[in-house]
This record gives structure tokens, C-alpha cells and sequence, in this order.
């Protein structure tokens, strides 16, 4: 059982400005799960894209199977038989299951000189995968119609149809809901039972110590060491990764809320395939106040949100800020009147991509003084903008405000969107899944700000799929179900029990 | 490392990449034409020759390498202004393919209402920059109207707007403004070509106008997408128009915007091509350069200043093609294959980049790491 199947050695890789993976030595053993933990930019994505061949180390050795091997394309990876599930997909949306998986590798059928994809075939073998491992999925769908938790178990049996023996798991639950993350970690076993080795990149240390065999902890880029799950407690794996003792207790003091910022009535959306996704919601949010919609994903909870942030039509019910009607209002204008917004996909939304961490802080506040005079842009401003949130913020990157934001972490870009809307001090703040995809750290620094934001009589609105998130810092929470509020309640007179039955439908 | 050093490193980083594509390009080209049996050297001299970059051996009465110098620069005149109109509707995201048409409406306009007119030049001129900046722009703006109401591709709108162009005009050309002869358009009046005519040393020439209004340009475009709230706002639909749109950014309003800047540019391409290069029209023709300037935006790497270097070099292929062809006897399409090869490789840069990273990092892996000032240096910012 101790058998060593991947050995890396002395890995170093370095970007601009920063030293991404600092001489990181390891070793996985065969038919474990090796969890990798640490701060958001600590190194993990990139430690395990070069396993998987898509960066090469500076300095280094890689070992699969005792034999050195140089992997320069992900092509070498899935010969040695790794996989990855990265942090993103990379599926074609509008190609079906089976096209996706076989893409690139398609077995061939041959008529004398003619040869064709044998797409019957794979079919048949995915359908067996599938039930195998418990993945359950219609080889024939589409991508694009297809959920984010789906999409993830092509992803998985994308690299069980390659005979992947080693599978990479860069933050698989951050997408999912609690039911399907449950889930998820069942396969995982189910594939360990199997003889697979995995390795799980995640920041809920509930998950580790739920499945997870050995966990290894990367700060700043050094491997800080290799622990025996069992025998290591989550908050000292906590402090281990964060180099310190952290404290993840709030001060949350009970005051009383003032005038409705966020008077929402009867409120009917429905989206671009004409279905009612938000179905006469009403609701108030006062200031000082965190009212929390919580809810399984889907069930018109971002709706709401997009409706009030103009990203959405809608088609009845009025939504008015501080007593002004904004329901007809352009986004911009809505900006200006007091809304934040952060949204919840972080890449599609939230950022420009390719443009610098610098451009994207400023990017509802470019056309304002000082940021621009007379449409010119005042790049000091910008600058000095830059320098001040990434530090107040902690936002790491290589290159400073000159970072290409694509080349930032998951997390670190999520912390430019929050310290960006939180310094447009507007009056309602909106946050759609905040901690998505962050570390422990970062999310009681997040939590704590969003508990700042409440105390200087900002009005929040949080929609959140983490039901211990919700109930750590509500005071009033709305269940969402099926794009009605089932529920609403002071914090208080809820419990967990009760808002978990909320979410599923019932109602007594 | 100080913060000049580096801009300076960082510059030439920035040309290192394009001066390699240019040589693989001529490397590869030189191997073609050495399969056809020409010496590659004479083909080169022969296109530079042809632009008047190098002296010829003859010339015929009258002319000398000032007249091919000022010949190549009114083709470069139209040619920097179409690639900067493709690299406006770029930089929103938007493949404005229909350049040609967006030169040949301003041209056909300023050609029938002023070039064959007989107002002065100080009238004439000023008239015709205006028609090409309407007619282009209202052209442009029809296109990205299209796009952001009933979201027609802008591809599809524009080559559709090619063809109706290129009828309509070659009706208007063969019905009344026919030369008997040739069976193109007259020429235009001498007064309305922007060109302004000089002598020297025996040599007669054409000095291009539309040139000071390009380099112009360029700057005031340069300008306009690094440092206005105008170009900021381009820029960020056109690399990501949901994130434009949750910003506040209205959208439609700057697809329409930027691809009416991009067909003012062409027009201005229009008007300098047909009143300043070639002075008439041939029925039907939509001119090639209008589709060479996408490439020359793409190999300026969709930026201003970029735009000008890229022309400067394709229109030498362009232009010295003809000479060379007939004194050194290799088609004249050998130009446009070299071009090609040109934007394969340029298209190429990333993976240039790459190879050249690698190629760095391994030969550092050779030497000792602790005698890498450089590397200490990085590890300590
Ligand atoms: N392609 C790249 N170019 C430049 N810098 C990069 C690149 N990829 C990663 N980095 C930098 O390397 C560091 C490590 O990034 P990495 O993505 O490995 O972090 P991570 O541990 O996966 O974090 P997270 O939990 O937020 O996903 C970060 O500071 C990041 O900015
Ligand atoms: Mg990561």
C-alpha cells in the first residue's frame, strides 16, 4: 500500500515577481488521497498543473512510477495515465458528452482507406464508466445544457475513459452545492476503493478530514510539511497554513437596523428561455442590516440579485433604493445611485480579464474624478488607487497593480472584486457566494468586512449557498424556493434544521 | 533593477518577437524563391528598388527614385488608415471585414462631388476628408447598428455591404461617369487629388498629403485608447462585454461607436486610395488592400503605432512587386504569398514567446544557480 507513484523533487517555479512553488519535495502513494492545502496563491494550481505537464519547473525533478520523466504538454501527463479537472472546465459547450470526452483522442473505425469516429463505441463505454463509478450521465446531452455539477462528472469519466490512474482535483466543490459536494466525495472514495490515486486541491478543511488520507500544506510557495490527516486537527491545519494562529470567531454585536435602503415588491423575472425564474418576491433590507437568501442553487436566488443590479428585466414588481423607483434605471446609473455588486462568476462578470488588476479597480470608476479629467484618464489616480487596495485588501499577485488578472489566483481575484465594490461605499451592498473559492483566512477577513460594511449602516444583501455562512452573519434570512421566498425570518428564531427544510421545499 | 531599465528591456522584448517572425519570413520566402530559380537577394532588392527605398539602375525621363519614394507613400497613405479602421473595430471585438466597401462609397462620393468639380484645392481637399470621414463613418456606424439591435454579425452585414456598394457604384460609373476608353471612371480633377505636386533633381513627383493626416492619426488614436475614458471603455467590450455591461458600460452604444471610428478610417483610406493613388475607379473592383489591412493590423498587434510599422513593410511588398516581377521575372504574386507567411508567423508570436522562454530556461538550468545575479535579483522584489 506504501508504494510512492508520483515523487516530485526540488520543484521550483517561478512567475514574474513572484516565486510561485519554492524547491516543493513530495511524495503521493499509490491508492490515496492526498489533499493539498494553503492560502489563495499559495502555489497549489501551479505545483499540480506542472504535474500535469502544462508549465515546466524552473529547477526540479518529476518521478511517475520511479522513472524520471519531463512532461512538457498535457499530452505527456495522460501517456503516464494523470488527469486533471482544472479549476475551470475546458469543455466544448455545444459538443455532447461522448464528443467531448473522446476530443482529441477518437477511437477510429476502419472501411479499407476510409476512417471514421466510432462515436457508438465510446458512447457504450462512457455509459459503462458512468455506471461503474457511479457518475450518472446521458453520453448523448449537451454541454451546454447541462449543470455545473454534470459538467464536472464528464469532466471526471473524461479522464477515466483515458485510463487515468492519477486524477487531479483542483477545487471541485468550490462550484458545487452541499447535496452534490457530498456526492462528489463518495466517488472519490469509490475511485480510491478502485486503485486510483487522487489529489484534491480544496480550502474546506471539512472535506480533507472527511476523505482525504495525507494533506500537504504550501505557504507562500514552501511546502510547510505533510501531515496524517487523522491525526491533525482543521484548525491546526488552519494555523499551519496560514503561518499563524487564526482566529475565525466573529464579533457580531446585535443593533437595531435604520431607514429600508432596498425595498423590494412583487418581483417577476423571467429569463432568456421565458421561464419564470423569480416569482413575486418581496423583500426589505434595512440599514445595518444582512439579510441572507439562502437556498439550493437554481432557485432564482441570482436572479433576484441581477434583477436589482439591472442585469435583468423584469417584468413585474417595482424595486426601489432609499424610496427612488430604480427599476427602470440603465446599470450605470443604478451604480451611481448606491448599489455594489459582486457577482457570482468571478471570470465572466467581475473582471476583465486581460486587463490589469490596476484597470479593473477602477473599472465603475474610470470616468469619475480623479480617475479621469475631461475624459482623459489620470493614471496616477489609478495607480494610487491600485496601491492602496491591494494593500488594505492583502490582493496578491506577481506584478502588483500591473498584474494581468488572468494570471492571478481564483481567490486573489475574488478579493480585487470585494475591495473593489466595498470602496464604492454605496449604500446597498450585494454579494452573490462572496467566499467562493477562497481560504479560511480569507474568508473570516471577508466575513469580518462584510460585518464592517453592516455596522457603518451599509444595507447587504447576501446570497450565499453555504448554510453555515448564512447563519454566521444574517440577521434576517429569506429561503428561497423554486424562485419564491418560502421563508422569512429574523435570524434567531431559525435554526439550522429549520432553514435546511425551508430549502428543500417543506413547509409545515 | 530599476524602473527605466526595465522599460526599456520590456520595449525591446516587445520587438524582439515581431524581428523574429520577419526573419523566418524572409528565410521562407527566400527558400521559395530559390525552388523557383531566382536569386532571393535581387528579388528583395527588387521590391525595395520598386519603392523607391533603393536606387534602380535606370530611369525613364523625368523620374528617379524620389517619384517610386512618393509613389509608395500615397499607397501607404490608404493603406495605414484601412488597417487602423480594422484595428478599431478589434479592439471592441469586432471583425470589420469590409473595409474595401467602406473605402469605395467615401471614394465613389468625394470622386463624383468633388473630383469632378473644379473647386480649388484649399476647397476641394478639406471637402473630401469630410466626405470620407461621413460617408465611412455613417457606413460603420450602419453596420454596428445592425449588430447591437438585431444582432447581425457584423461580419455577415459587412460583406453584404461589399457587394451593394460595388454594384450600385459600377451601375453609376458605366451609366455616367465612364471614360469611352478605358470604361472605368474618368480620372479625377488634378485640383481634387490630394496629392501635392514637386521637382527635384530632374525627378518629378507627388508629395501625398493624406500622409500628414494618417501619422496624425495614429497619435490622436494612440491617444484616444490608452488615455480617454472613450478608449477605456472600448477596450473593456471588447475583451469582455459581460463584464463591460456589469460595470455600467453601455455596450451597444460603444459597438456602434467603435465600428463608426472604424469606418471613418476607412473612409479616409477611401478617399486617399481614390483621390491620391489611384485618381479613378474600375467598375465592381473592391481594392485588395482593403483585405490586406487586416493583416497588417493583425501583424501591428492591433495597436497604432504598430499598425504604421506593419504597413510600412507590407506595402513595400505591395508596392515593389510590380518592378520586381518584371525585371527579375518571379510573379508578382509572390508579394502576397510573402504576406502571407508573414501573418502565419506573426499569428505565431505566443508560441514564439514560448520557445524563446524555454530556450532561456534551460540554458540557465546549465549554469549554477547561485551565480545567477539575475535570478537573486527576482527572488528579492
Ligand atoms: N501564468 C501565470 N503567470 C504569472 N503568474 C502566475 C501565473 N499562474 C500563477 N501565477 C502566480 O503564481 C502564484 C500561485 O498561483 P496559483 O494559481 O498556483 O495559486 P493557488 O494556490 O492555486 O491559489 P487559489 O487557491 O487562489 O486558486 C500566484 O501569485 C499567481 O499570481
Ligand atoms: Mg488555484
Amino acid at each position: 500500500m506504501t508504494e510512492t507513484i508520483v515523487e516530485l523533487r526540488n520543484i521550483t517555479k517561478r512567475f514574474p515577481g513572484i516565486v510561485a512553488n519554492d524547491d516543493v519535495t513530495l511524495d503521493i502513494r499509490k491508492g490515496e488521497i492526498f489533499a493539498l492545502l494553503g492560502e489563495n496563491g499559495a502555489g497549489k494550481s501551479t505545483l499540480m498543473s506542472i504535474l500535469f505537464g502544462m508549465y515546466e519547473p524552473d529547477e526540479g525533478q518529476i518521478f511517475v512510477r520511479g522513472e524520471e520523466v519531463r512532461l512538457t504538454s498535457s499530452k505527456d501527463a495522460a501517456a503516464l495515465n494523470i488527469g486533471m479537472v482544472h479549476q475551470h472546465f475546458k469543455l466544448v459547450s455545444n459538443y455532447t458528452i461522448t464528443e467531448n470526452i473522446v476530443l482529441g483522442d477518437e477511437p477510429l473505425k476502419r472501411l479499407g482507406p476510409l476512417s471514421w469516429v466510432d462515436l457508438k463505441g465510446a458512447s457504450k463505454k462512457i455509459r459503462a464508466l458512468s455506471l461503474e463509478y457511479g457518475l450518472e450521465v446521458n453520453p448523448d446531452d449537451k454541454i451546454e445544457d447541462l449543470q455545473v455539477s454534470t459538467q464536472q462528472r464528464v469532466e471526471i469519466l473524461k479522464m477515466l475513459y483515458r485510463d487515468a490512474e492519477i486524477l487531479i482535483f483542483d477545487e471541485p466543490t468550490s462550484v458545487l452545492t452541499p447535496q452534490e459536494i457530498e456526492y462528489l466525495l463518495e466517488i472519490m472514495e469509490e475511485l480510491r476503493r478502485g486503485g486510483k490515486t487522487i489529489i484534491l486541491i480544496t480550502h474546506k478543511l471539512e472535506e480533507i478530514k472527511r476523505v482525504a488520507d495525507r494533506c500537504a500544506i504550501l505557504l507562500h510557495g514552501k511546502l510547510v510539511g505533510v501531515y496524517d490527516v487523522a491525526t491533525t486537527t482543521t484548525q491546526r491545519m488552519a494555523n499551519l497554513m496560514v503561518g499563524k494562529e487564526l482566529d475565525t470567531t466573529l464579533d457580531k454585536t446585535e443593533h437595531d437596523f435604520g431607514e429600508v435602503v432596498l425595498d423590494v415588491s412583487d418581483l417577476t423575472v423571467y429569463n432568456e428561455q421565458k421561464v419564470k425564474v423569480v416569482d413575486n418576491v418581496s423583500l426589505r433590507v434595512r440599514q445595518g442590516e444582512i439579510l441572507a437568501i439562502a437556498g439550493v442553487s437554481g432557485n432564482g436566488q441570482v436572479d433576484i440579485a441581477d434583477a436589482i443590479a439591472g442585469l435583468q428585466h423584469i417584468s413585474a414588481g417595482s424595486i426601489s433604493l432609499k424610496g427612488e423607483e430604480i427599476s427602470r434605471l440603465s446599470i450605470k446609473d443604478r451604480i451611481a445611485r448606491g448599489i455594489s455588486y459582486i457577482p457570482e462568476d468571478r471570470q465572466k462578470d467581475g473582471l476583465v480579464m486581460d486587463l490589469t488588476l490596476r484597470d479593473n479597480l477602477a473599472i465603475k470608476t474610470f470616468d469619475r474624478e480623479p480617475f479621469s479629467k475631461k475624459g482623459v484618464l489620470q493614471p496616477e489616480a489609478f495607480e494610487q488607487q491600485a496601491t492602496d487596495l491591494i494593500k488594505r485588501y492583502d490582493i496578491r499577485s506577481g506584478q502588483g497593480s500591473q498584474t494581468t488578472t488572468r494570471s492571478m489566483s481564483g481567490g486573489n481575484q475574488q478579493k480585487a472584486i470585494i475591495a473593489r465594490e466595498v470602496e464604492l461605499d454605496s449604500d446597498l451592498l450585494i454579494f452573490v457566494q462572496p467566499t467562493r473559492g477562497l481560504d479560511v483566512g480569507a474568508i473570516a477577513n471577508i466575513h469580518q468586512q462584510i460585518l464592517e460594511q453592516r455596522d457603518k449602516g451599509k444595507a447587504i444583501l447576501l446570497v450565499s449557498l453555504e448554510l453555515d455562512e448564512v447563519l454566521a452573519l444574517a440577521d434576517t434570512i429569506c429561503v428561497a424556493f423554486r424562485g419564491q421566498i418560502l421563508k422569512t425570518d429574523s435570524a434567531k428564531n431559525l435554526s439550522k434544521e429549520e432553514v435546511g427544510q425551508y430549502m428543500m421545499g417543506v413547509t409545515q | 533593477m530599476n524602473k527605466f531599465s526595465s522599460r526599456v528591456r520590456s520595449a525591446l522584448s516587445g520587438l524582439l518577437v515581431p524581428s523574429i517572425s520577419i526573419a523566418l519570413t524572409l528565410i521562407v520566402a527566400s527558400v521559395i524563391v530559390l525552388l523557383l530559380g531566382k536569386n532571393p537577394i535581387e528579388v528583395f532588392l527588387g521590391f525595395l528598388r520598386g519603392s523607391g527605398l533603393v536606387f534602380k539602375p535606370r530611369y525613364a525621363g523625368g523620374q528617379g527614385i524620389l517619384t517610386d519614394f512618393f509613389s509608395y507613400l500615397s499607397i501607404l497613405t490608404p493603406m495605414i488608415f484601412a488597417s487602423l479602421g480594422v484595428m478599431m473595430g478589434m479592439r471592441a471585438g469586432l471583425f470589420n471585414i469590409g473595409v474595401a466597401g467602406q473605402m469605395l462609397l467615401p471614394g465613389f462620393l468625394a470622386s463624383v462631388l468633388i473630383g469632378y468639380s473644379d473647386l480649388p484645392s484649399y476647397l476641394a481637399w478639406p471637402i473630401i476628408i469630410i466626405i470620407g470621414l461621413v460617408a465611412g463613418g455613417a457606413m460603420g456606424a450602419l453596420i454596428g447598428f445592425l449588430k447591437h439591435r438585431f444582432n447581425i454579425h457584423e461580419v455577415v452585414t459587412s460583406i453584404m455591404l461589399n457587394y451593394i456598394i460595388s454594384y450600385v457604384t459600377a451601375f453609376f460609373i458605366n451609366t455616367y461617369y465612364a471614360d469611352p476608353v478605358t470604361r472605368n471612371s474618368r480620372p479625377v480633377s488634378e485640383a481634387s487629388r490630394l496629392l501635392i505636386p514637386g521637382q527635384a533633381g530632374g525627378a518629378r513627383f507627388d508629395l501625398p498629403v493624406g500622409l500628414v493626416v494618417a501619422l496624425l492619426v495614429i497619435f490622436v488614436m494612440r491617444f484616444l485608447l490608452d488615455r480617454t475614458t472613450v478608449g477605456f471603455r472600448i477596450n473593456a467590450v471588447g475583451l469582455n462585454k459581460d463584464c463591460a455591461r456589469y460595470a455600467g458600460i453601455n455596450v451597444g452604444n460603444n459597438v456602434v461607436l467603435a465600428m463608426a471610428m472604424s469606418g471613418m478610417l476607412a473612409g479616409l483610406a477611401g478617399v486617399t486610395y481614390y483621390l491620391g493613388f489611384a485618381n479613378n475607379m474600375v467598375p465592381k473592383e473592391l481594392v485588395s488592400l482593403g483585405y490586406d489591412s487586416i493583416a497588417v493590423a493583425v501583424l501591428g498587434n492591433v495597436a497604432p503605432v504598430g499598425c504604421l510599422f506593419a504597413s510600412i513593410l507590407v506595402t513595400i511588398f505591395q508596392k515593389g512587386s510590380v518592378y520586381m516581377s518584371s525585371n527579375v521575372g518571379v510573379p508578382k504574386d509572390i508579394a502576397s504569398v510573402i504576406i502571407g507567411i508573414l501573418l502565419m508567423f506573426s499569428a505565431s508570436g505566443l508560441y514564439i514567446e514560448e520557445t524563446l522562454q524555454r530556450l532561456r530556461r534551460r540554458s540557465r538550468s546549465k549554469q549554477d544557480a547561485k551565480t545567477d545575479p539575475d535570478k537573486a535579483e527576482e527572488e528579492r522584489a
